[in-house]
Formats: structure tokens, sequence, C-alpha cells
């Protein structure tokens, strides 16, 4: 049984309480929230509990800042691997199942000027392995999981496929450290994006889905029904989190989705 | 998917669900881009009737890739409308299969028969079940078929395809489509070649190297006199330019299997014509024809079943093979005959419901082998396509068992090539695409209404 959750930023409303009733009409199963920096997604535990006592799953939340675990600075590294560390420790709290970052975003792609980054890719390893490890320590203490995501060529210079993902995941060798896929960004990098979830399948804890273009599932041209039916080929249970952009009405285009991706798996 | 494997429907329900998953990893794995090899040891290139098999079930993973399957088949096609038994993948080592590309010579040999320069591909045949599949792939997604035009650019290759057989392969002159090469029916070994083949001299030992046995058990693969004879009349052929008119053909027998399923294409084609507004009425018009020829031709009244003749006598030969049990998948056939068939199908000759699936031979015939290939095992394409008849004759409760049958063997010989009809042990190579394919076909629910 596919279980789909929403980012809750594409959701109307001002609180959890109510995102999660649209959510629900509209047959999503959870919502993955947005973790910014500066402790602030600490600071929202006591809306986090008020909303999970009143019945709003929320397995899942994904990094919203604007430096990440891969930093070239090692202030701003130091500071993303607290960051993180808190959200797995929150995302714990409230009964989820993990956290998900990027190695970086925006800060170096190897396709645009000036083609070579400051730092060798020894070093990158170094970085990303030596934070892989200590946020997956933290993340099996606290029983959760941290997700690394892969992103494309354009947004990243150093994990770019799943099974660069799944290397550096290997080297960390922490059960806790696993890859969250992005259909969106498989696309770009992967020849044959089912073939890639097949040979990266026990690696694989958590996903989340766009279109081509990054909008919405449907909007695209992605081969849904054959991405969707190699994730059922794993095993996977983890949810389809939506993170996307919107084409045509927000509200309609969000509400199509769960009965578009239900329908394409069959 | 919820509602397809919903338990109170189908049983089973867990052991659906893992199979499916198993299925579809197998069909995911062996893809290659533009088609599905039938298995990533064995068989490295295109097969022409796996082809169509698997693209019945990848139409429900994948309608995109479904289409894609038929459309590269397709595009190897020969002018003169023949579709190739293999195209070869030309980043596979030449050696890796046996007969190789520089075998069959078809951009040279096959030149003059329209062969295309490129890829290159075998100069025989295997059964036309491709607008059948082509037509249940459109089905599964009438949406994505159409944005894509599917159905208009498949249709006039098909037609082509069909037009060949009627025009260069009735050798007989009798209106059935006639096999010129044990290979193409299918049944590559069956019992029911052996006396034809006999007439063949062999090939000489050490001009060709299997390539088979590197994969497979020898005693689950063709003998070796056979395939020196398999060489030699594909190579007669290959000197003969692949002309139909021009080649003397050594071997050449009327197969009911093979016409059986031109038949039930041949009602596809007409429906996919009626889709894209096209005539109809040729291709039900030939599936007409041929049915009086099939009933006139190759029904075996003693024994109740229809089986394969031989052209070089003009008689019947007396095997009783599981080709001779696809006529029930065929329209429109009287009822004395359909019964006769499904009467002989529950006998001791094939014991359906009894044994494992549908065995290949004879159960009682003196050449019987349980796991020789073609000489007894049973398959999963020639199970799936009774199931159909079944239906098609009204036998729901045994198409029902002999469904379970289906799924219950390719789930546990791990979608095996065939089984061994008495105990289901796999044979042949494993995450078999077919077997996969209409594995998966079978779990998606009950075929559409069966003509």
């Amino acid at each position: 049984m596919l279980k789909i959750a929403c980012q809750e930023q594409l959701l109307p409303g001002e609180t959890l309480q109510t995102k999660w009733e649209h959510a629900t009409a509209a047959g999503y199963d959870a919502i993955e929230l947005r973790g910014k920096g500066g402790l602030s997604f600490r600071d929202r535990l006591p809306e986090l509990r008020r909303a999970l006592a009143d019945g709003v799953v929320m397995p899942t939340v994904c990094v919203d800042m604007p430096h990440f675990i891969g930093a070239f600075d090692d202030d701003l590294r130091r500071d993303a691997v607290v960051q993180m560390k808190s959200q797995l420790s929150v995302i714990a709290e409230i009964g989820g199942a993990g956290a998900q970052t990027p190695a970086s975003y925006g800060m170096f792609s190897r396709r645009l000027p000036p083609f070579e980054p400051p730092r060798s890719a020894g070093r990158d390893r170094e970085v990303l392995l030596a934070a892989l490890t200590e946020l997956g320590e933290h993340a099996r203490a606290e029983g959760v999981t941290l997700f690394l995501e892969p992103l494309n060529r354009y947004e990243d210079h150093m994990v770019n496929t799943l099974r660069q993902a799944a290397d550096l995941i290997a080297a960390v060798g922490l059960d806790s450290v696993r890859i969250g896929i992005d259909s969106y960004h498989m696309n770009i990098e992967e020849a044959d994006p089912p073939a890639a979830v097949l040979a990266a399948g026990p690696w694989i804890g958590h996903a989340q889905v766009s279109d081509s273009n990054r909008l919405q599932p449907g909007a695209g041209h992605l081969d849904w029904p054959a991405w969707l039916g190699a994730l059922e080929a794993i095993g996977y249970q983890g949810h389809l989190a939506v993170e996307c952009r919107l084409a045509g009405d927000p509200g309609e285009a969000v509400a199509a989705i769960p009965a578009f991706l239900r329908r394409a798996a069959g | 998917m919820t509602v397809l494997l919903d338990p109170a429907q189908h049983g089973p329900g867990r052991h659906h669900r893992s199979l499916r998953a198993a299925a579809v990893r197998v069909l995911l794995g062996n893809w290659t881009g533009n088609a599905t090899v039938p298995s990533r040891s064995l068989y490295p290139h295109q097969w022409s009737w796996d082809s169509a098999f698997i693209a019945i079930g990848l139409r429900h993973l994948s309608p995109r890739r479904a289409q894609r399957e038929l459309e590269s088949l397709l595009s190897a096609q020969w002018a003169d409308g023949r579709v190739p038994h293999i195209v070869f993948n030309p980043a596979v080592p030449c050696g890796a299969y046996f007969p190789s590309p520089d075998f069959w010579r078809s951009s040279t040999a096959g030149r003059p028969a329209g062969a295309p320069s490129t890829p290159e591909t075998s100069g025989i045949v295997q059964p036309p079940v491709h607008a059948l599949a082509a037509w249940l792939v459109h089905r599964a997604d009438p949406a994505e078929s159409g944005r894509r035009r599917f159905l208009a650019r498949l249709h006039p290759g098909l037609d082509a395809w069909h037009r060949y057989l009627t025009a260069h392969r009735d050798l007989g002159g009798r209106g059935l489509a006639a096999i010129v090469h044990p290979w193409e029916p299918g049944l590559d070994n069956s019992p029911a070649w052996d006396t034809a083949l006999r007439r063949v001299p062999p090939a000489p030992a050490g001009s060709f190297r299997r390539a088979d046995l590197d994969h497979s058990a020898a005693s689950d693969r063709p003998t070796d006199l056979d395939y020196a004879r398999y060489v030699r009349l594909a190579a007669d052929y290959r000197d003969a330019g692949y002309d139909d008119a021009r080649a003397r053909f050594a071997f050449a027998v009327e197969d009911p299997g093979f016409n059986a399923l031109l038949i039930a294409s041949e009602y596809a084609l007409a429906d996919i014509a009626e889709a894209i507004g096209a005539d109809p009425a040729p291709a039900r018009a030939r599936a007409v024809r041929r049915t009086a020829a099939l009933t006139d031709r190759l029904w075996d009244e003693e024994r109740g079943i229809f089986t394969a003749r031989d052209l070089h006598d003009d008689r019947l030969i007396p095997v009783r093979g599981v080709a001779g049990l696809l006529p029930l998948m065929v329209p429109g056939l009287p009822r004395r005959i359909t019964d006769a068939l499904l009467r002989t199908a529950a006998g001791d000759h094939f014991r359906l419901g009894e044994v494992h699936m549908v065995p290949s031979y004879d159960l009682t015939g003196p050449e019987f082998d349980p796991s020789r290939y073609w000489r007894g095992p049973s398959w999963f394409n020639t199970a799936w396509l009774i199931h159909r008849g079944l239906l098609a004759c009204g036998a729901v409760a045994e198409a029902d068992r002999l469904r379970e049958g289906i799924l219950r063997d390719a789930g546990a010989t791990g979608f095996a090539e065939y089984v061994d009809p008495h105990n289901g042990a796999g044979r042949g190579i494993r995450d078999f695409s077919w077997t996969a394919g209409l594995a998966l076909d079978l779990l998606c629910g009950h075929p559409e209404r069966a003509r």
C-alpha cells in the first residue's frame, strides 16, 4: 500500500491541523516537515506536539537551510551538523522516522563556471564521512535515520547518484544512515532510474517525488509506473514525500497528486 | 494494486504481493533501455515472441516500456514483412550466442529479401503473437497509447508481418503458414519435428560451436545431433538469400500453434485497425479463412487434437504436442472440436489440473522427457495461452486452477524457463523474462473477456 506524504509548505492553512485536514481529504497519509536553521525546528516542538496529539502524522523532516553538512566553510559545516542533530532529536521526539539532507545545495557545480571546486574530491569525502558518521551515531542513539539525498550535478558536486551515496554510507557502516532518493534528481543523473532503485535497494530509506521538470508528479514525463514498480520490488515501506513546485492552480495540483501516484503504481 | 491484490478477491494476498514484487524485479532487471532480454545470461539479445509475451506483462508495470518493447522489435522488421526471431544487440560480443550475427549475415545475405543494414538479425521467424500483444498493451493504458500514437505507428508493420506470412509462407498452398525451421514455432526440439528433421543432413561437427551449454545443463537442452541439423537448415536458408520462393526447404511443416496464434493476432489486428480508423475487414477475412484451413488441414479426429502436417508427404504428424491445444483460443471453432480439445487436455496425455501446468509433449509418448526443453517440460507461455483459451471456451474453473498453478510454479522456481510437469522442479535458466511477465499479467487480474 502506497503511503504518500506532502511537504507542509504545499498545503493550505496556517496550522498543521488545518493542513492535515486538507492533506487527508486529498488522500495523503502524512505531512513531511521542513526544518529551518537557527534551531528553529527545535523551537517548534510545542506546535509539533500539539499536532501529534491531534493526530497529524509527521514521519520525516527535510532540511531547509542555506548551508549543509558538506559546506566548504568549517563554521557553516559545524553549524549544519549541529542543526541536523537537533532535527534528528526533534523528529525522534515526535515519533518520526528520520531527517533528510543533501551533502550541499547550491554551493558548487562542476558543470558551471569555474568548474573546479576549491576543495579536493578526497577532502570532500573526508568531511562527508566525518559528518555522516557523527550524525549516524546520533541518529542511532535517537532511534531514527539520517537520509542522505543525492542532488543533480547542477545543484551539488559531491553526491549525485544513488551509487555515490551508497558508497559513502557503506564506508560509514551505520544502519542509521540511508539514502533519501528524489525522482527529479534521479531523472537527470541515473541512466535507468528503476534499475538504479533496484541496485541501491538495501540502502534506500526515504523517497521524495517530483516530476522530470520539478513540478508535481504527472506534470512532466517521468515513467512513474516503472519507478514506483522498482520501489515496490525492493519492498520499500516508507513514504513518498511530495516535494515539488506546482503548475496550475496550487490547491488543485496538490490535491490531485495522491490519486495520480496510486493509479501509476497500478 | 490495492484492489487487484485484495486477499478476498485472489486468495493468498500476501503471497501474491511478494510474487508481484519479484516479477517486477525480473522485468526491471532484464530491461536494456529499448527492450528486454529473455535472460541476462543465456539469451542476451531481443527475441521475437519473447518480446510479445514480455510486453503483455510489462504493460502492467510500464505501458511506455511495453510499447517500446514492441516498437524496437518492429524496427528490425525486413522490407518483405518478416519479423526476425532474433534482433542482435551490437553491444554484446559476437560469441555470446550461437548462431551469431556472422552466421545469419542478415545485412548481406538477407539484403535482397529486405533485411535492414542495421541491426543484424536472424533470418527465420517466430510465432506471430505480436498484434495480440500490441492490442493488450494498448488496452492497458489507452491514454498513453494515444499520446504516443502507438497503434497508428505499429499497425503498418503488423499488417505487413501478417501479409508476409500469408503471401510468402503458404508453402502448402492451402491457406496455412508453414514453418521452415524447428525454431520457428518456438517449440524448438519438440518430438513433433523428429521425423521431418531426420531427413536433414546435419552440419559437420566442428563447423559450429554451441553457446547455450555454457549457461545451461546439457540434459535440459537439445542434443548435439539435433543442433547440427538446426544449423544446416538455417545455413541452407541463408545461402538461398532467405528467399522463400527460391529456397528448397528440407523442412516444411504446418504447425497448429503457429497458425492459431496468427489467427488470434489477425483478430487483434482488426481491432487495432478499427481503433485507428483503418479497414478491419482484410484481417478478419484472413482470420476466418485461416480458421477453416486450420480445421480442414490440421484437425486430427482420431487423437482429438490438432497436429502438425509435414509438407514433405502432406500427412499429419502423429504426435500430440501442446501446440495442438493452442487452437482453444481461436474464435469460431465448432463446439465439437473445442469439446474434444478440452477432453484431450484433461485426459492421460496432458492431465490438465493434475500435473504442473501443461506439458509440452504427450505424457505417455515414447519420447517424453520431463527435463529436456520442449520434449516434456511445461512452459509458462503455452500455459498462459491455454489459460486464455480455456476462458474463451467457458472452462472457467479449469482456467482458474491453471492460473493458480502458473503463479505457484513461477514463484516456487524463481521464474524458471520451464518446469518438470510431474514435480514442478524448475529447469533451464531462472529470472526468465516471459515467465515473470506472464505471471505479472495473471496477477493483475483476469484478461479481457477473451474472444
